[in-house]
């Protein structure tokens, strides 16, 4: 479905991402891991828009979106949550979800209708399913730390992707939490047959959740395959286990 | 025939020349802009009017000493830092407190501060028109491409670079300067390297500020120093700024130049709407380089 | 909610009905006076529309405002042109103009916007105050006629107050619409939008040119109150007092452009008459309002007396 191929990034001579490879199979629950600093949101921000790679190619089902635009790219079929809550503070949460439903439904720009009657089942839909339909009145920016990466994913939804990509949804989350969202994705990748793509740096977080790991160390493709495969590689345990922060 | 073709050289010399004088004063109040935008990220609306407070306080001091040439000098000098004053005592009573909040607050600020100033100019010197004189030796004219040229202008001509040079050197080796360069860049870095950024901020507005103030201290002489000057040159310095670069003092140079240049040739072909001009060559440079000429310093 | 909205409507009728009566028992002066609060609500409020609600450095909104009452002006007096074609003429010279500098600023971030907004805008300011031959110059453009129907202080009242009225509802349906939620979500989080595939610029741009629109409709409204036109209404010193009066309403509001150029236009008649020095009064009021009153009137009004959450957003209350 999502094809990354030797993709270079670089930020004024620093190499962010230095060669990487990714693919992602429909229907897959694929984690990109590696530890800070290995260019895993830098290669995100590649395939969804936000940065143009120096070299290289992304397919996105048969059709390459390297160059688009990010709101092309999500027209696509392709949505984001960010690793930093990335939410729209002063909207209520029903309002936060619905943006992304009307935009996916291609009514941004209808000016007289009024918006509290529009996608409302859909959005109620949707914050039932992550668990924040008992908050949707409530302005966004006042929202927990938790229950905004949760807000974050609920956006991410409300464009009915095909792939959704998350950018390290379980930082700064206590064990449970960490727990509970990555229920979540199983979920959410079941319930909505959704393929689903996430980062993480802690490879026993992902190791039960995801079909295909990718690892990643300073800002290149080390080996992609099964978790078993990926826990036996040489390369990855010395990166993991040699020196750098955290494993 | 031959005549025809020496005025039009001479008009085209002279123009070139008053021109690039005009510049100067533009850069020296447009660097001082700059520098402003560039480390705290906030235009001052107020520029204009500490750049009118410089040339009125180069009044009172002219008058005051009784004229001549010491009282060229001395309001040259003393003007800039009347306006420093008046800018640090701003700046470390109300402006700094903003520092925390949304940029669109300082802008604000400024704004309002631009509003009392020029008020407060109104109240102390009232709404004629004033003036004061170059010294003796900087009176009058010569003749250059055969049409007279101000001597005066010749000062300005040097006076500019002279100003380029030390900001350059003020910036770039002295510790402070430096310090304003790397907070203009990365503030939160300066601080949590342990320097007080506040300070760095108070630092970086006062030498806008000054700047302005020497702009309209070297201005003065050539002038009717009266109200609505500040409107005036706050407009043509944000253009500069604007097409030059943000925060990037080489690139005020450019601006200044281009809009220095292009006013003044403006003035030869088409002198009711030479206005029109230089707000042609702003518009060509954005269609070319939206975000200036030079890279903005952020 | 449902409660709230039947209220606030009732109120507003009622207002309304109050304002249509005045006429007939305030003197003249006051009727001009509260036309020119309404015309200059109707610019605060188009502002508004971008500003606090789409997030823009619209620095020099007064540049579409004169030039739709330059053109009207124009229109008539040079033109000859029937009444209401230039009435017409004018917001859809504003739009163009605020779609042709639009077009230049939403290519850049906020502060570029703004500075660049101020510096195209003053070169039309420029141009209206040196074609003296078309202009009129500094001396502007003065007895401008204006159709029977409307010339009266009284008549240009209510025709001021019924257009006012129809764009303000207008306004409050587009800012309901989903348009107008897209643009506040543009505002809280431009990066955001585009990765929920948003295309953020072309969304800016209609709403810069909705809002130009208004600021020409109140321009017209402008020519039909003073019959006459000075460059005056293109400086940028008056594009920031009517910023101010946004952000003195508050501008998360939906009424709070109205409520900031009424107590403006007040204050500036008051003050008028003890000292010369109103620009000294407002910088003065200005710091006092960014330091103390950020949210504006209207803010500050909500956050004692609003009880959910819901009031803030999109305007849902007045």
């Amino acid at each position: 479905m999502l094809y990354v191929e030797d993709v270079y990034k670089s930020f004024d001579g620093f190499m962010a991402v230095n060669g990487a490879n990714l693919y992602v199979e429909k229907g897959q629950i694929v984690a990109v891991i590696g530890p800070n600093g290995a260019g895993k949101t830098t290669l995100f921000n590649l395939i969804t828009g936000q940065l143009k790679p120096d070299a290289g190619k992304i397919i996105f089902e048969d059709e390459e979106i390297t160059r688009l635009p990010p709101y092309a790219i999500c027209k696509k079929g392709i949505a984001r949550s960010f690793q930093i809550a990335n939410i729209f503070p002063r909207l209520t949460v029903f309002r936060n979800v619905q943006v992304s439903i009307l935009s996916q439904q291609n009514k941004s720009g209808k000016l007289f209708r009024s918006a509290s009657n529009m996608a409302v089942k859909e959005t109620y839909e949707i914050l039932e399913h992550v668990g924040l339909k008992d908050i949707a009145d409530h302005l966004a920016g006042s929202l927990s730390h938790g229950d905004q990466r949760i807000l974050e994913i609920a956006i991410a939804l409300g464009n009915k992707p095909r792939l959704l990509i998350l950018d390290e949804p379980t930082a700064g989350m206590s064990p449970e939490e960490t727990n509970r969202t990555m229920d979540l994705i199983k979920d959410l990748a079941s319930a909505r047959s959704l393929t689903i793509l996430f980062c993480e740096h802690d490879m026993d977080i992902v190791f039960n959740v995801a079909q295909s790991i990718m690892v990643m160390h300073h800002g290149r493709t080390l080996v992609q395959g099964p978790p078993e495969q990926v826990k036996q590689n040489k390369e990855v345990q010395e990166a993991y286990l040699g020196g750098d922060e955290d494993a | 025939m031959e005549q025809g073709h020496t005025l039009t050289l001479a008009a085209f010399g002279s123009h070139l020349l008053v021109g690039l004088s005009r510049a100067m004063i533009l850069f020296i109040v447009s660097s001082g802009l700059s520098f402003v935008l560039g480390v705290l990220r906030v235009p001052n609306v107020a520029h204009g009017s500490l750049y009118m407070i410089g040339a009125f306080a180069a009044y009172a001091v002219f008058t005051a000493v009784g004229g001549g040439s010491t009282g060229f000098w001395l309001a040259l000098i003393a003007a800039p830092l009347v306006v420093a004053a008046v800018s640090f005592g701003a700046e470390r009573s109300l402006f700094c407190r903003l520092y925390e909040r949304e940029h669109l607050m300082l802008l604000l600020f400024t704004f309002a501060l631009m509003l009392i100033l020029d008020d407060l100019v109104k109240i102390i010197w009232g709404a004629e028109y004033r003036s004061i004189m170059a010294p003796d030796y900087l009176k009058g004219s010569i003749i250059v491409f055969g049409s007279s040229f101000p001597r005066y202008n010749l000062f300005l001509l040097a006076a500019g670079p002279v100003v380029a040079v030390a900001l350059w050197l003020f910036t770039n080796k002295t510790k402070i300067g430096k310090i304003a360069r790397a907070a203009a860049v990365d503030r939160e870095m300066v601080g949590a390297v342990g320097i007080n950024v506040s300070w760095v901020f108070a630092f970086a507005f006062v030498l806008g500020c000054f700047l302005a103030g020497l702009g309209g201290a070297l201005v003065a002489p050539t002038v009717s120093i009266t109200l609505g000057m500040d409107h005036d040159i706050i407009i043509e310095a944000f253009l500069i700024v604007t097409i030059g670069g943000l925060g990037n003092i080489w690139g005020a140079m450019v601006g200044s130049l281009i809009f220095g240049i292009t006013q003044s040739f403006g003035v030869l072909l088409w002198p009711q709407f030479a206005i029109v001009f230089p707000y042609a060559a702003v518009v060509i440079v954005l269609l070319m380089r939206p975000t200036g000429l030079l890279k903005s310093v952020w | 909610m449902g409660r709230w909205n039947r209220k606030t409507l009732l109120l507003c009728t009622a207002l309304f009905v109050v304002l249509l009566l005045l006429p007939a028992i305030l003197p003249r002066f006051y009727t001009y006076i509260l036309a020119s609060i309404f015309v200059t609500s109707l610019l605060a409020m188009s502002l508004n529309l971008v500003v606090g609600h789409g997030g823009l450095y619209q620095f020099h909104h007064c540049a579409f405002y004169g030039v739709s009452a330059y053109t009207v002006a124009l229109l008539i007096t040079k033109a000859h042109v029937p009444y209401w074609i230039a009435f017409g003429a004018g917001p859809l010279a504003a739009a163009l103009v605020g779609f042709l500098i639009g077009w230049f600023c939403v290519r850049l971030s906020k502060l570029y916007f703004g500075m660049l907004q101020i510096s195209l805008g003053s070169l039309i300011w420029a141009l209206a105050f040196r074609w003296y031959s078309l202009t009129g110059g500094d001396d502007g453009i003065h007895g401008i006629s204006m159709p029977d129907l409307i010339s009266s202080t009284k008549n240009s009242y209510y025709f001021v107050l019924i257009v006012l009225t129809i764009s303000l509802i207008l306004m409050y349906i587009i800012l309901k619409s989903p348009f107008g939620t897209t643009l506040q979500a543009t505002r809280d989080n431009p990066e955001r939008c585009e990765a929920v595939g948003i295309n953020v610029r072309r969304h800016q741009l209609a709403a810069l040119i909705i809002s130009t629109f208004f600021a020409g409709v109140a321009g017209i409204l402008y020519v039909v109150v003073e019959q006459s036109v000075f460059p005056d209404l293109l400086f940028w010193v008056f594009s920031l007092e009517i910023f101010i009066m946004c952000l003195l309403g508050g501008w998360f509001t939906f009424a709070g452009p109205i409520i900031g150029a009424a107590i403006m236009v007040s204050l500036r008649t008051f003050v008028g008459v003890y000292t010369e020095y109103w620009t000294l009064v407002l910088g003065v009021l200005l710091i006092l309002l960014i330091f103390f009153l950020p949210e504006g009137v209207m803010g500050f009004v909500l956050d004692k007396f609003g009880t959910s959450a819901t009031h803030r957003e999109t305007g849902g209350s007045h």
